[in-house]
């Protein structure tokens, strides 16, 4: 900047003056010294003065603005050039002449400040050299301010003080001209010029800032150009002078004499200290916190200003008053002061930037201390209190009138017994005056009631001790106490209890737990039977758990007091002779039990005793079910009619009934009322036979039955043969069960199978359903095939099982053999049939070959019916872990787990482990493991194709081949390698 | 309230008063409006962070009397 390097320029120059003016000074000290003594005093003083002048600087900015009220100066921007007017060296506080010089130093901008600092001296010499153009230039500044001029010359006038304030002033102004070195005035004079107008006025501000930063610009531009006249004007001077620098010592005089009125000195800073105005106070005030020197600032805006200026940013005002001065830079000095303060202080929890505050931390060892203060007082007090007391007591040692002085001792013992016998006598008038008045006997009376009345061991009578008699010993004395008892329980009245005999039988009892075998849950086979008098003890199931579930103790020795306790001992002790008479002797009543015949069945009283389990009724299903057919009813006058409804009937219900069914509707048509009524009765008459029939289960009779019937049938040709009892089929699970195979095709069709009698009952009920129900089974049951369906033909094939069996046999032995010399097939088949090989899916047990072996009256399915009564058919499938897996009885697999590598090679053990292991970890063998084991296996295989007789080369072959070509006994070894390929033939080469 | 003093290098030194709950931006007008430069050209620095327009001078931990190095963009 063009600025700082003219700052620059001036400094050197300024040096350069200084230096010249310091030697000037003392050449002229020594010639004329008016005042002065000494230069280093009249620094001291010149810098003491400073201060005043200051002071007088302020006040008479004020008395400016008095003057012109429109005319508002702040001091900020003086004030940053405070630090030049403190090296201004001797001054005189003129009113007006400083006013002028204010001005001018305002008009001075901030970086003029820089070149100023230097000593005193220096300014001296500047003062000599400007001393007659300052007077010169007097007009100039009388001219710029007409009311300070005017001021002027009276104040010359005056008092000779007055000429060395014009005088000062006048330096003042010299020394702002000073700047500019006469020689190069022009340029940087111009370069301040410059500088000064061409600046750009801060945008902001001349928006912002207020009128009175606007109107100082307008002057500063004014006094720019006077300036510049005067620069204009001085250079002309300059000419004529030629810088003669004679005329000094009149200067310096003037200098000198400006220290020695320090009246007016004083005066006038009096003056100031009453001028002091209240703005410059709040500034000093507002400014005071501030961590950055004065000095060192910048730019500053006071707080009104930035405010203002705040307010048209549209931000809130400074926050002055929560003044960071006291916590904010200096928090560490003042936050101990912090500590110390009260709860009032710390209520704010806020710091100066609105964050959460903490409380500080209790001082520990300040805690201890009062703590301890707090603990010896108390103890001093104690102390104190203590002292006090013993003060009071009188010792041994200490002299008592009373007991020292014979007399007066020998009077109060006097006194005593004085005392005492009258005591005796009025007691003794008493007594006779009672006496006389029967009072006496009342009181003896009433002495024996209470006495009575108290509670003895009377009272003890009838009460219960809960412990065994014998552990109360003869002569020891047991305390005993009221059991805690539930109040309200007045059956058991009190019991007496100790509470340690307590605590000891509990201990015994845990003691005898813990003795128990655990394993057998408490239960001891070997334990006594019989009690010490021989009596078998009774013992419930499970006894030992009845304290615990039932909560009530078990039975307790006890004994009642008062009851003859000398007679129970005395009985218990002949019964205990008995028992050790009785040792080792068992008594046995002959007739303990009466000796019955067993039998298998229930007597009548006994079935009395013995309690069905309720059967549950089971809520009938209204979707068919195969088991629906199952024969329920096969139980002979099996009670449960009714409850089956005809609607269950399925429509593959035998052929009886649709039989009478048809017959039915046939008579229908022809009276239906009346038919109605003798159906009904030949039903009922039917059920009749069936009930007292009762019907044998076993399928001998039924075939015995079944047989007549198709004679019947045919005899009949389509006649009803409601009435007959072979209407009636039992319907065999087992057979069934065949039917389904397919193996005995004819045997569905048989129609021998049970009739649901129970269905009799409510036939009536629903016989229009059933009507309708089976007008549609018609058709099923004429159609050929199915199990429904009547052929007369094949019921000739007999349903029975036996007899299934039998023919079933007989066909496959009778079968036609195979001519084994015909062919292999002919041979499989054979073998097949004879039973030397097994086709897998004849290997089935119901399979029709192995029919005859089959249960006859019983079948895996009868046994699965009952169960799924029970299950259901949900469950059948869901009963998972409960039911356990039943095997085939003739299942017996052969099971062999074998172990195959990847090249189909059979592993053993070791193998088999060490490959898993490889597969499991992902991680093979080695190479060289691989290597070897290949090597390995290929010896193996080597040593299996080895011939026994023969080296693994066949060499021994080879020695004979050769032999006998050679028709030697001997054979020619050659060592040369080379022959290898042309004589292998010929001679046996060394491989390997 | 806090003092800031901003200082360029160059010759511009400001003493800004100023809250500590004020953002860099709002810092940023107050020290356009004493130095007479666009608050969008200033960029305030310490060392070398740039502090950004929209925190608070509390938030960047700006005491009073810090100085802030001022640059122009």
């Amino acid at each position: 900047m063009g600025s700082s390097s003219g700052k620059k320029h001036k400094k050197d120059k300024k040096h350069s003056h200084r230096s010249r003016s310091r030697e000037r000074q003392r050449a002229t000290d020594d010639d004329v010294t008016l005042d002065l003594t000494d230069d280093s005093t009249s620094t001291r003083h010149r810098h003491h003065k400073h201060k005043k002048h200051k002071e007088h600087r302020h006040k008479h900015h004020k008395q400016k603005e008095r003057e012109r009220p429109s005319e508002v100066i702040s001091l900020e921007e003086s004030d940053s050039d405070s630090s030049d007017c403190v090296e201004v060296p001797i001054e005189q506080v003129v009113k007006a002449k400083v006013r002028d010089l204010s001005v001018k130093e305002r008009e001075a901008p901030t970086r003029e400040r820089e070149p100023l600092v230097r000593d005193a001296s220096g300014r001296e010499v500047f003062v000599r050299e400007r001393e007659p153009s300052a007077r010169e230039r007097e007009p100039y500044a009388r001219e710029r301010e007409p009311s300070a001029r005017e001021r002027e010359p009276s104040a010359r006038e005056r008092e000779p003080s007055a000429r060395e304030r014009e005088l000062s002033v006048r330096e003042r102004e010299t020394h702002l001209r000073d700047r500019e070195p006469p020689s190069r005035e022009r340029e940087p004079s111009a370069r301040e010029r410059d500088h000064e107008i061409t600046a750009p006025p801060p945008p902001q501000i001349s928006k912002h800032l207020d009128y009175e930063r606007e109107r100082r610009r307008e002057r500063e531009i004014e006094r720019e150009r006077e300036s510049r006249k005067r620069a204009i004007k001085e250079r002309e001077r300059m000419r004529g002078n030629s810088r003669s620098q004679s005329p000094i010592a009149p200067h310096q005089v003037h200098r000198q004499r400006s220290h020695s009125p320090k009246g007016d000195n004083s005066a006038g800073r009096k003056r100031g200290r009453e001028r002091e105005p209240g703005r410059e106070r709040e500034r000093v005030r507002s400014r005071s916190h501030s961590p950055i020197p004065e000095n060192g600032a910048g730019d500053v805006l006071s707080i009104a200003e930035t405010n203002k200026l705040r307010a048209k940013l549209g931000l809130k005002p400074l926050e002055v008053d929560a003044g960071p001065s006291k916590a904010a830079p200096s928090t560490s000095s003042d936050s101990q002061q912090d500590s110390k303060k009260t709860g009032a202080d710390l209520s704010s929890y806020k710091d100066e930037w609105g964050e959460f505050l903490h409380k500080p931390a209790d001082n520990i060892k300040e805690k201890k201390e009062a703590e301890k203060l707090r603990e010896k007082l108390k103890q001093r007090k104690e102390k104190r209190f203590l002292e006090e007391r013993l003060a009071r007591i009188r010792t041994l040692g200490e002299s008592d009138e009373e007991t020292d002085n014979v007399s007066k001792w020998v009077d109060r013992n006097k006194r005593v017994v004085n005392e005492r016998e009258e005591a005796l006598r009025k007691a003794k008038e008493l007594e006779e005056l009672d006496e006389a008045f029967g009072v006496a006997d009342i009181m003896e009376q009433e002495k024996q009631k209470a006495r009575q009345l108290a509670y003895n061991d009377r009272n003890l009578k009838g009460l219960r001790v809960e412990h065994d008699m014998n552990d109360f010993g003869e002569g020891r004395t047991v305390i005993l106490t009221l059991k805690d008892q539930d109040v309200l329980n007045e059956e058991d009245g009190d019991t007496l209890v100790n509470v340690n005999m307590l605590d000891d039988e509990r201990y015994k009892k845990n003691v005898s737990n813990k003795k128990l075998n655990p394993l057998s849950y408490g239960y001891n086979v070997y334990e006594e039977q019989y009690d010490e008098l021989g009596n078998p003890i009774e013992r419930s199931i499970l006894e030992k758990y009845n304290e615990d579930l039932e909560g009530k103790p078990q039975k307790r020795k006890n004994f009642v007091i008062g009851e003859n306790v000398e007679e129970e001992r005395e009985h218990r002790r002949k019964l205990l002779e008995i028992k050790t008479k009785l040792a080792g002797k068992r008594l046995e009543t002959l007739e303990d039990t009466n000796l019955k015949l067993a039998s298998d069945t229930f007597s009548v009283q006994e079935l009395a005793t013995f309690k069905k389990p309720k059967k549950k009724i089971k809520k009938l299903r209204q979707k068919l079910k195969a088991e629906d057919l199952e024969p329920i009813d096969e139980l002979p006058g099996s009670s449960n009619l009714g409850s089956r409804s005809r609607s269950h009937r399925d429509a593959n219900e035998d052929v009886s009934m649709t039989d009478e069914v048809k017959a039915e509707i046939k008579l229908e048509n022809d009276d239906d009322d009346l038919e109605r009524v003798l159906s009904k009765a030949r039903k009922l008459k039917q059920k009749e036979n069936l009930i007292q029939k009762s019907l044998p289960i076993d399928v001998a009779s039924i075939t015995h039955n079944v047989k007549p019937e198709p004679v019947d049938e045919t005899s009949a040709a389509g006649e009803m043969v409601l009435g007959t009892a072979d209407s009636n089929i039992v319907l065999n699970a087992t057979a069934e069960f065949c039917r389904t195979l397919g193996d005995i095709p004819t045997y569905g069709m048989a129609g021998n199978r049970n009739e649901d009698s129970n269905d009799m009952m409510d036939f009536d009920r629903d016989e229009a359903l059933d009507e309708h129900m089976d007008t549609n089974m018609d058709e099923p049951a004429l159609s050929h095939g199915t199990w429904n369906s009547v052929n007369p033909d094949e019921v000739m094939q007999p349903a029975d099982l036996d007899n299934l069996g039998d023919d079933v046999e007989e066909r496959a032995i009778l079968d036609e053999e195979p001519d084994v010399g015909a062919g292999v097939a002919n041979a499989l088949r054979l073998a097949l049939s004879k039973g030397y090989l097994e086709k897998e899916e004849k290997n089935r047990p119901s399979n029709t070959k192995m029919a005859h072996l089959q249960a006859k009256n019983y079948s895996i399915e009868d046994k699965a019916a009952g169960e799924d009564d029970k299950i259901g058919r949900r469950d059948r499938f869901h009963a998972g872990p409960i039911m356990d897996f039943k095997d085939k009885e003739t299942f017996k697999p052969n099971v062999k787990l074998d172990y195959i590598d990847d090249n189909g090679r059979i592993l053993n053990l070791k193998e088999a482990f060490r490959y898993l292991s490889h597969k499991f970890h992902g991680k093979g063998p080695g190479k060289n493991k691989i290597e070897k084991r290949l090597k390995k296996m290929e010896q193996d295989g080597l040593m299996k194709t080895m011939s026994s007789t023969d080296t693994p080369l066949c060499t021994l072959t080879m020695l004979q081949q050769k032999q006998k070509e050679t028709k030697t006994p001997y054979v020619v070894l050659s060592g040369s390698n080379k022959t290898t390929a042309g004589v292998s033939g010929a001679s046996i080469s060394k491989f390997k | 309230m806090i003092e800031i003093t901003c200082n360029d290098r160059l010759g511009k030194k400001v003493r800004v008063k100023c809250n500590p709950d004020d953002t860099i931006g709002d810092l940023k007008k107050l020290i356009a409006a004493q130095t007479g430069t666009k608050h969008e050209k200033i960029v305030l620095k310490k060392w070398y962070t740039i502090y950004k327009d929209p925190i608070r001078l509390s938030d960047y931990e700006i005491h009073d009397g810090m100085n802030l190095e001022l640059y122009y963009q």
